[in-house]
């Protein structure tokens, strides 16, 4: 049992991986600047993706909770219980920072692309290096 | 009980990853954009599943809108004002 479960961790991490370097193909490789910048939002997605993965734990003999406490007296046992069993909230929230961020960095690129074409007529590099 | 639900979470989680890496790599070798757009699109959607299932659903209330929602439709406005297909 503990060996499967060990074996599907490094699949997950190891598919992780795969969309990495995936989306570092498309970024290095493909000729257009739109299938760029879809490689760039994959790119992101999959740090941010691995970020969570770090901050994920297995409680002992509990289930692990989200990182909140519903609960409004907040006495000790309350406390003890949301640190025996709440997974880390330190990488989600690093990461609700940086899903904003690539939303703002990816609409600056799809205006950068749009001006780009006004300006040369194509998004593909290869053409332009030839203008 | 407990292990039960961990290894039911492992399988969720590695069938949302398998799926993630198919559909980047669809959205990578996709010659039609707006195919590509799509296929993006169900990458990310699975990535939200992939933060539900780790926990964090205060992210997935933010990375739904934002990743399958706003991206997708700012990249279709890209697409409508330059070319449709790659490598004409």
């Amino acid at each position: 049992m503990t060996n499967i479960a060990v074996l599907t961790a490094y699949v997950i991490v190891l598919s992780l991986y795969v969309n990495l370097g995936i989306a570092l193909y498309g970024i290095f490789a493909r000729p257009s600047l739109v299938k760029k910048l879809i490689a760039i939002t994959i790119l992101s997605d999959t740090a941010n993706a691995f970020a969570v993965l770090v901050g994920y734990r297995w409680p002992r003999n509990a289930l692990p909770k989200p990182p909140v406490i519903p609960e409004l007296p907040v006495t000790r046992r309350v406390l003890e219980e949301y640190t025996s069993s709440a997974v880390d909230p330190l990488p989600q929230a690093l990461v609700l920072t940086a899903i904003v961020i690539g939303l703002a960095i990816t609409l600056f690129i799809a205006f950068i692309i749009i001006q780009y074409y006004r300006l040369y007529g194509t998004v593909d590099v290869r053409k332009v290096r030839r203008i | 009980m407990i292990v039960v639900l961990e290894v039911f979470t492992l399988a969720l989680l590695t069938l949302f990853a398998l799926t993630s890496v198919v559909a980047a790599y669809l959205a990578i070798r996709e010659r039609d954009l707006v195919r590509a757009v799509v296929f993006s699109a169900i990458q990310s959607s699975m990535y939200a599943l992939i933060y539900y299932v780790l926990m964090a659903p205060d992210i997935v209330l933010v990375y739904i809108p934002v990743s399958v929602g706003l991206i997708p439709a700012v990249l279709l406005f890209v697409i409508k004002k330059t070319e449709r297909y790659e490598g004409e």
